[in-house]
């Protein structure tokens, strides 16, 4: 295999498939009816006797179907009722990933971080029409309730008092996560990027660059120069850890009230790799706020609040170059989201939310600009073009 | 032209904000969603029309400055002479009549030259073709942030 190939199988496969979803017909939302009708039909056989009620959608989200229902259990071992969440793919998201993948990562992190209960999957669209996940519902919201429409989140303004309460959570679970003993765990399915020092960096470039050239990115100067500035500048991994991949304000539940996380989101992007690519993540700033010229990284720590602290919890030492590169890996990755991923979805009629994804589409000049500020730093000079 | 262009788009937000808007159901939230993003297109669709054609004409006057710039100040090894003839023709076939795809046409061209530049261009060209691209892509990049900013997610 060269360079250029190198990648997890499994990412390998969600290319593949996206490539042969492209000659698919036109994809529409699912109606609650239909939903309704599919649940039934799979817990005929997953869980005979139950019955199906109070199926809704779930607003706000920019990648999956998502919906709401209540299973009442009648049989003498499982009695009861309880509320479910049926997360399933549409034909093509603005992040293509693999649900089998992340049940696997939601029931090894039982225990580790609140996270909710995976109970069922069907990763391949055995059953349901689209690859589809059920896990149990976890209370909490993402955002305050006075916080106004956002579209997915971006942004979230917490305020001072829900700031204050959820900053040392936010830093703890993520410690938790890189601290997360990956090796001794049953995670079939993650590979390691252990074969030389750069593989980590090299896998997530690779991928990135493939999924940009499979939905028809539109090369435009910035993009092509920050897409070979990061081929030129691979960093060594030091340390391999379990990362989050989509760590932010947004992607986790809290108790408005306490302020308590209840539960941490959107792993189908997690895996094995360097910390930096998760600090850097943190530290987008369309995922943060400014507050009279100053950034907060989801509105909880200034830049160099989040380093120093990271550092003072963690133990590890964050390489400024190594953040450095995943600083600009993270603007361009959103760029070929935003511009790319999610603009393909939306052209080729795959997707349940075009309207949304041209509308997210628009932040891509910042994207760029944020590339642009970054190339031009002194310590960004390499041996690249 | 009766109806003009703003009067229509304006007839079309009224309907869907003031006709079918009140109609969804509150549990239709999908529908609800999309609509409010669909009349939120709509009204900005509305502010910039009359501007879209000088918009997209400014994109395509960029990429040609900036083929201009690349052409004067890289130099470099078999690759990147080709890649820069590439963007010359490309420069050349810009007069307007086609401005998606002669911006594309260049943005293409531009990006081979990124590669060959990586593979055979000197010290000098590369530091020149980088000081060009971020130079030119910082204008633009304000110029498109502005242009983009009625969504709501811009900081600027």
């Amino acid at each position: 295999m060269t360079a250029l190939m190198d990648m997890e199988a499994v990412n390998r496969r969600i290319l593949d498939r996206r490539l042969a979803n492209r000659s698919l017909p036109p994809y529409r939302a699912a109606l609650t009816s239909e939903i309704t009708e599919m649940l039934s039909g799979f817990f005929d056989t997953a869980r005979p006797g139950a019955t199906i009620s109070g199926v809704r959608r779930v607003g706000g989200g920019a990648s999956k179907e998502q919906f709401f229902f209540t299973l009442a259990d009648t049989g003498p071992d499982t009695g009861g009722t309880e509320q479910y969440l049926l997360r399933m793919d549409p034909r093509l998201a603005i992040t293509e990933t693999d649900r089998g993948r992340e049940f696997t990562l939601l029931q090894a992190m039982r225990g580790v971080v609140p996270v909710p209960e995976a109970v069922w999957v069907d990763a391949n669209a055995d059953f349901f029409p689209q690859p589809a996940a059920i896990m149990k519902v976890v209370t909490g919201v993402t955002k305050p309730s006075d916080a106004g429409i956002k579209v997915s989140g971006l942004g979230t303004w917490l305020g001072p008092d829900l700031r204050a309460k959820l900053r040392d959570q936010f830093m703890d679970h993520l410690v938790t996560i890189h601290g997360f003993d990956w090796r001794a765990a049953e995670m079939p399915g993650y590979e390691v990027p252990d074969a030389d020092a750069k593989q980590a960096a090299r896998w997530s470039y690779n991928y990135w660059r493939d999924l940009w050239q499979i939905d028809d990115g539109k090369a435009r100067p910035i993009i092509s120069l920050a897409e070979q500035w990061l081929a030129d500048n691979m960093p060594d991994c030091s340390e391999l850890v379990l990362t989050h991949g989509d760590y932010r304000t947004g992607n986790y539940l809290f108790e408005e009230a306490s302020g308590r996380v209840t539960a941490l989101l959107d792993w189908e992007l997690a895996r094995i790799g360097d910390y930096h690519e998760d600090l850097a993540w943190v530290l987008m700033q369309v995922f943060g706020t400014f507050d009279n010229g100053t950034f907060r990284a989801s509105d909880l720590f200034e830049r160099e609040d989040f380093i120093r602290t990271y550092e003072q919890r963690s133990g590890r030492s964050v390489n400024r170059q190594t953040l450095h590169y995943y600083d600009v890996m993270s603007s361009w990755k959103c760029y070929i989201i935003t511009a790319a991923n999610g603009m393909a979805a939306a052209r080729s009629q795959h997707n349940h939310q075009d309207v949304l994804l041209t509308f997210l589409a628009t932040t891509n000049a910042m994207f760029a600009d944020d590339l642009v500020r970054l190339l031009a730093d002194d310590s960004a000079q390499g041996d690249a073009a | 032209m009766t109806p003009n262009t703003d009067e229509r788009i304006a007839s079309v937000i009224r309907a869907l904000t003031e006709v079918i808007l009140p109609q969804l159901p509150p549990e239709a939230s999908l529908a609800q969603e999309q609509l409010h993003l669909s009349v939120g297109h709509l009204q900005i669709l509305r502010a910039q029309f009359d501007a879209i054609p000088g918009y997209e004409r400014e994109e395509l006057d960029d990429a040609v400055a900036i083929g201009i710039a690349l052409q004067a100040g890289v130099f470099g090894g078999s690759a990147t002479q080709q890649a820069l003839t590439a963007i010359g023709t490309a420069v050349a076939a810009a007069d307007g009549s086609n401005v998606r795809g002669q911006r594309q046409a260049i943005h293409d061209a531009i990006d081979t030259l990124v590669r060959a530049v990586s593979a055979d261009g000197d010290a000098q060209g590369k530091s020149a073709l980088r000081a060009i691209i971020l130079k030119q892509e910082h204008a633009r990049a304000q110029k498109d942030r502005k242009w983009f900013a009625p969504f709501g997610f811009d900081t600027l």
